[in-house]
């Protein structure tokens, strides 16, 4: 029931943010069309801004930067830590592992806004520059998890049979480690997209993302004067917006993990 | 102890520095040129270069680094001129005093919340915990922060507390200003501590010698106490020891920039906005340091707690 919630929710959010991509909203979002501050109405469903922008069509852009980010991040992060983890746990105690254990050691090491923040001192505002940031830091979540994994399966009897046949390694790993894996790389995907939402968000409102796309960080950022004037609409939009969202992939998560985690089932 | 520090901490203490040096001394802005000021002629910007041994093979250019982070000479900051080493000095305490109260009380609220949870498995304590920990992982940073500080530091909420700003005078004056920023923290922190420690505690609740105990009919605090947490302290503590470099250096960047409050996050973020090469490297290098003076302790702790361990 709740997670049929979830998914409707998450459906709402797929369809606000396809809006944005096709130009349902004009360039509502990025110039003056109405008042400051105006209330909402027929043509301005949720109101306007502190500059007169349509704060609804702002909200369907932060809906697609989200889902950008997210995407990116999930898909580029599972891609790097599966292959990684895999590399690392089937070839446990040899080079590879040696490397990639030491490169995830220094990555965690790093505190996260530290991590991100040289890096945005390096970019330079160059485009892409949130979703490289939080790739290099969430890949290793997924990387140590596979590697875990990849150590089980390297010592059940289908993939010891296939390694006396002297099937090829990439076969082994591409046949026989990775389909076993993939449950873990699905749940893990959804929880870096969850993650990658939420800081892009953090770092948009902090004004170290390339400030290229509209965020709902940012209209956040923006409200936070708006809110101690009183001027609520912008600040309540955005993060009801994030929250739901988020809310609405956490379940979707725990629900994932519950169906294909065994270690996780939490009514057994 | 001497195979953990050289197999494992000076590799990785090398890997962060590296890391950080390549980011911001290869990819980062041309010091050289930024630092020259307004229309430098050719010489200057040579001058400055060779000052800051820009004209160096990268390598060379790492090792002076690191013989500098370990003499503590770590310059003076590129925007205001403060040595670095003064600015530490004057921002860490402050940091530290703005997230212990949060980072403590988090953490027994968590994990008393989390043994509730677990020992009303599947019940409706647990079902309640868990659907509040979700909610509290849903909702961002950000709209916790701005909310609190309307609900409880503005004329539209109780106003009891000051909107922002920072102050270490008096007792009184600490408590008022760290009030709304740990409310924020616990909030924040909490959802996740609770399903962590819940996890950690569910899977020892299921062991043998816990069902042994409870059909000797121990009391459930009691169970927790003797049968449970003792077995449940390694990751108890590896996730507590790893929090203190962040707590330490870190702080926090978004706490201490939206309520102005001058910790080590504050200023490590004017520092990424201004570019403020010596300040950025000098955070990260400690930090790094910090990292492994904690590793060490982890491990030594580790070997106190499971005699397993030494043997």
């Amino acid at each position: 029931m709740l997670s049929r919630l979830a998914l409707a929710l998450l459906g709402l959010f797929v369809l606000l943010g396809a809006s944005s991509w096709l130009g349902l909203w004009g360039d509502a979002a990025s110039i003056t069309t109405g008042l400051l501050h105006g209330a909402p109405s027929g043509e301005h469903w949720l109101g306007t801004n502190a500059i007169g922008q349509d704060i609804a069509a702002r909200a369907a852009a932060g809906a697609a930067t989200a889902f950008e980010t997210g995407l990116a991040v999930a898909l580029l992060s599972t891609a790097l830590g599966g292959i990684l983890g895999m590399l690392a746990g089937y070839y446990h105690r040899g080079w590879p592992d040696h490397g990639i254990s030491w490169l995830l050691a220094v990555i965690d090491a790093v505190p996260f806004y530290l991590l991100v923040g040289a890096l945005a001192y390096a970019a330079q505002g160059a485009p892409g520059t949130i979703i490289l940031a939080l790739t290099l830091a969430f890949w290793t979540g997924t990387a140590r998890l596979v590697r875990a994994e990849t150590l089980k399966l390297r010592e059940t009897g289908f993939v010891l049979a296939a390694m006396t046949q002297g099937v090829a390694d990439w076969k082994i790993l591409t046949r026989h480690v990775a389909p076993n894996a993939a449950h873990l790389l699905l749940i893990q995907s959804t929880i870096t997209f969850v993650a990658a939402v939420k800081s892009e968000v953090v770092l948009s409102f902090l004004g170290l993302g390339d400030g290229r796309g509209i965020s709902w960080g940012q209209m956040i950022a923006e409200s936070s004067q708006d809110i101690l004037a009183g001027h609520f609409t912008g600040f309540v939009v955005a993060s009801l917006s994030l929250v739901m969202l988020v809310a609405a992939l956490n379940l979707i998560t725990d629900d994932l993990q519950d169906r294909l985690d065994p270690r996780y089932r939490r009514n057994p | 102890m001497f195979n953990l520090i050289a197999i494992r901490i000076v590799p990785v203490l090398l890997g962060v520095t590296a890391l950080g040096f390549v980011l911001m001394v290869s990819f980062g802005p041309d010091r050289a040129l930024e630092l020259a000021g307004r229309n430098p002629t050719a010489e200057e910007v040579e001058q400055l270069r060779r000052q800051l041994y820009d004209d160096r093979p990268i390598v060379v250019q790492y090792v002076y680094y690191l013989k500098d982070l370990f003499t503590l000479n770590l310059g003076r900051s590129d925007s205001t001129g403060e040595p670095v080493t003064s600015m530490l000095a004057r921002t860490v305490p402050n940091s530290l005093a703005l997230l212990l109260p949060g980072f403590v009380l988090g953490h027994l609220l968590a994990l008393l919340l989390a043994s509730v949870a677990a020992l009303h498995r599947n019940r409706w304590p647990d079902r309640l915990i868990n659907g509040c920990a979700v909610l509290g992982m849903s909702i961002s940073f950000v709209v916790v922060m701005m909310s609190f500080q309307v609900l409880f530091a503005s004329r539209y909420g109780f106003g009891w507390f000051p909107a922002r700003g920072w102050s270490m005078d008096s007792f009184g004056q600490w408590l008022s200003h760290v009030a709304v920023p740990t409310l924020v923290i616990l909030f924040v922190a909490t959802g996740y501590n609770v399903r962590f420690y819940r996890a950690v505690l569910v899977e020892e609740l299921e062991r043998e010698h816990v069902r042994t105990c409870r059909m000797l009919g121990y009391a459930r605090w009691r169970l927790l106490a003797v049968a449970v947490l003792p077995n449940a302290a390694l990751p108890i503590i590896t996730r507590l020891m790893y929090s203190i470099p962040s707590l330490l250096v870190g702080g926090s960047l978004l706490l201490e920039s939206y309520f102005g409050i001058p910790g080590v996050g504050k200023i490590t973020f004017d520092a990424i906005t201004n570019g403020d090469q010596p300040v950025l490297k000098a955070v990260l290098g400690i930090s790094s340091v910090l990292m492994a003076i904690t590793m060490v302790l982890t491990d030594r702790l580790y070997r106190a707690i499971d005699p397993r361990l030494t043997a």
